[in-house]
């Protein structure tokens, strides 16, 4: 009787949460699949049931491919970078003997990340900028003008200065969060292999990759899911042209509704949207589960 | 997801399926009776287009100016610029929460407005015959009409012109060109005398429209370019196009220093290289003429406007002029129509409309006598006697035509600068964005 009336208690208490996640988490999660099987004027307001025509249109899209493979190109570029490139420099500066430069180097490689996407988007835009950039310039004072280009009028450059510049916003974050899984780390473990006479790139090998495969794991499919939310950056630097080059699943959604007045349509590719994500999630549940290390 | 769950969510989805789906629309309001006497109390909510500099302040001082006025009124501005109004528009539409008073582009734009029952029917207050619409001129009153009803009320006119600096045409030696060959053959000139010809920025793609609007006005003949707007009878075939594309493409290739590069350039930058002397010529809309030569090294004797020159034998029209009003639309469902078309009789009072027509503001009204060589800049009046007297206005590309159709020609004319496709391409892509849309 007083288990059963905890747990009524215990459910009343959680009833507040559970009501506010579902209104504004779950309810246009499901909303949104409603939508995406409709033609939505939403001028007149009129909406008709189109069953599947919407994610038939996907199929036969070439800019929704493009997309889809723009934010393939995004995560493969953003796992090498934010991960892998962010364990070996976490692990650089770990290595580095004066406390003082730890983290005078963890300051330097955060501070990109302290500022806002759309900030650095702005930032990058006018670093990329044709005719006024320093990029450009810089190029020319070196004696490489023949380089020189519109990095983001191109269709040719505009994708991976757009990845570029999200590489260096993102990059000190996985390599704080890197440096912070290295110094749990036991220093017993490094010395006795450095006592067996292991060298500081067998000690990365063999101990630092091993024990930080938990944060490793964690930042992959954090980097993963991020590569398929990318909105901001695109927005402000390209808008997702030139000639639909940039466009990413979640700027081709918001063209899709917003210019495009297709709420349908974009709504069918918030759903596939969200089948991605919900599956690197899901991933992610699995894998914090069985890859735990302890020590 | 935990697999209790599913369930569960499988039963919210079936539901909220079927309840959207049986929507089947939102019902139309009671027809609002415009010319009923205003009740001078509540809050009447505005959208306008006027953020920033310079033109924020007008409705913030028009806004205080009515409520002195009327005590019981209290006037909420929600301000957004030429950009974040579609946005902020249709966001307000899809939701069902379009203010009382909001600003309208014409044709395909407007039209959505109208046919979705969004639009007050204002004919009894502005229709031609009345006091209030005779105070426009009929040209800015047709622009809103729809099968013989008139729906918006025009704030401003507004025209497309290449603005050039007469004393970088001096020094190059070049006079104002008559054909858009001469146009062309003056770029070299320009160059030679240390200017960029043609300042030109298409980051947002929809400079290269308003050219491509005006090229294909002189190269395709109107009914052709009307019928092909419309995807239902769009064939799109017409050689004209492919001619305009070309034209555009030699102008960018050989009268701009950024070339196939200039989708990397915000159109402000381009704006600002011929306020700031490093450019002889921009392509610009009357509403960014006084903002051309406010505080920048271009005074306002120095700059010169002229139609985008006529190519040799264009099969088009060459008395067109590409150009349109904008103006406001009254919401159907606001229970305040008859006080919002008060404030917007306020707000386009001789008094009010000659303000509006004044630097800094440099928006010429749509009311007759407003624009005059006193109360208006030199261009701006030029500007506005020139749209006045063409015998028909090319409407923008991106907001004529229905917006699958715009989008095509937008990422088409991206397209068309970066060499990413050829006239031909960038026709083929747009043909089948009309056909998809019909």
């Amino acid at each position: 009787m007083r288990a059963t009336l905890r747990r009524t208690l215990g459910l009343a208490w959680v009833l507040p949460a559970l009501v506010l996640v579902g209104v504004f988490v779950y309810l246009p999660l499901v909303q949104n699949l409603g939508f995406s099987t409709l033609e939505w004027d939403i001028y007149s307001g009129s909406q008709e049931f189109a069953g599947l025509a919407n994610y038939a249109k996907l199929a036969g899209d070439p800019v929704f491919w493009s997309s889809l493979g723009n934010n393939a190109l995004y995560a493969a570029i953003s796992i090498v970078f934010q991960v892998l490139g962010a364990l070996l420099l976490a692990a650089l500066i770990e290595g580095v003997r004066s406390q003082r430069w730890q983290r005078a180097l963890r300051a330097v490689y955060f501070i990109p990340s302290a500022i806002s996407l759309t900030v650095a988007g702005l930032l990058f835009y006018f670093i990329y900028e044709p005719n006024l950039g320093p990029l450009n310039h810089a190029l020319r004072a070196a004696g490489l003008g023949e380089l020189a280009q519109a990095w983001l009028g191109q269709e040719s450059t505009a994708m991976s200065a757009i990845i570029a510049m999200s590489q260096w916003q993102g990059f000190g974050y996985s390599t704080l969060l890197f440096a912070v899984a290295i110094q749990r780390i036991p220093a017993e473990i490094y010395g006795a292999a450095a006592i067996d006479g292991v060298g500081p790139v067998g000690r990365f090998f063999r101990i630092t990759v091993p024990l930080v495969r938990e944060m490793t794991g964690l930042m992959a499919i954090v980097t993963l899911s991020g590569a398929f939310q990318v909105f901001n950056e695109v927005m402000v630097m390209t808008g997702g042209g030139p000639d639909n080059s940039t466009q990413v699943l979640g700027t081709w959604l918001y063209r899709s509704g917003f210019v495009r007045n297709d709420f349908g349509y974009a709504a069918a590719i918030a759903t596939v949207l969200f089948v991605i994500t919900l599956g690197v999630a899901v991933a992610q549940l699995w894998f914090t589960r069985r890859r735990r290390v302890e020590w | 997801m935990r697999p209790r769950a599913l369930p569960t969510f499988a039963a919210l989805l079936g539901t909220l399926t079927l309840a959207a789906c049986s929507g089947g629309g939102t019902p139309q309001a009671p027809a609002a009776d415009a010319a009923a006497p205003p009740e001078f109390s509540g809050t009447l909510s505005i959208l306008t287009k006027f953020a920033g500099d310079p033109t924020g302040p007008y409705f913030e001082n028009l806004a205080a100016a009515y409520q002195k006025q009327h005590p019981q009124v209290k006037v909420e501005l929600i301000q957004e610029t030429d950009q974040s109004v579609k946005d902020k528009l249709k966001t307000l539409t899809a939701s069902d929460a379009l203010p009382d008073i909001y600003f309208t582009w014409t044709g395909n734009w407007a039209d959505n407005y109208i046919r979705g029952g969004r639009a007050a029917d204002l004919t009894k207050v502005i229709g031609p015959d009345t006091a209030w619409g005779k105070t426009f001129s009929p040209g800015s009153l047709a622009a809103f009409a729809r099968d013989g009803k008139y729906y918006g009320i025009p704030l401003y006119g507004n025209g497309k012109f290449m603005g050039y600096s007469k004393s970088a045409f001096a020094k190059a030696g070049v006079a104002v060109p008559k054909t858009f060959e001469e146009l062309i053959a003056a770029c070299g000139p320009l160059r030679k005398a240390g200017y960029e010809p043609i300042a030109f920025g298409n980051k947002d793609g929809w400079p290269a429209l308003h050219y491509l609007q005006q090229l294909f006005a002189y190269n395709v003949p109107d009914a052709t370019l009307q019928a092909d707007f419309d995807p239902a009878t769009a064939k799109l075939a017409h050689p004209g196009y492919v001619t305009a594309l070309n034209q555009f493409k030699t102008l960018v290739g050989q009268c701009t220093d950024t070339r196939e590069g200039t989708n990397g350039v915000l159109y402000s930058s381009a704006q600002e290289a011929f306020a700031g002397g490093k450019a002889a010529m921009y392509y610009q809309e009357i509403l960014e003429f006084d903002n051309a030569t406010s505080g920048g090294k271009l005074e306002p004797d120095d700059f010169g406007i002229f139609p985008l020159p006529v190519p040799a034998n264009a099969a088009g029209d060459p008395a067109v002029l590409e150009g349109s009003p904008e103006g406001y639309l009254i919401n159907a469902r606001s229970p305040r129509v008859a006080l919002a078309v008060d404030f917007m009789k306020f707000a386009t009072s001789l008094e009010n409309a000659k303000t509006l027509s004044a630097p800094p503001y440099g928006q010429p009204s749509t009311v007759v006598g407003a624009v005059t060589e006193e109360t208006s800049s030199k261009a701006v009046h030029e500007g506005m006697q020139l749209v006045n007297k063409a015998p028909k206005l090319a409407v923008w590309l991106d907001t004529v035509t229905v917006p699958e159709v715009a989008d095509a020609w937008l990422a088409g004319g991206e397209a068309l600068v970066s060499g990413g496709k050829t006239a031909e391409q960038v026709l083929d892509s747009v043909r089948r964005a009309s056909e998809s849309a019909r």
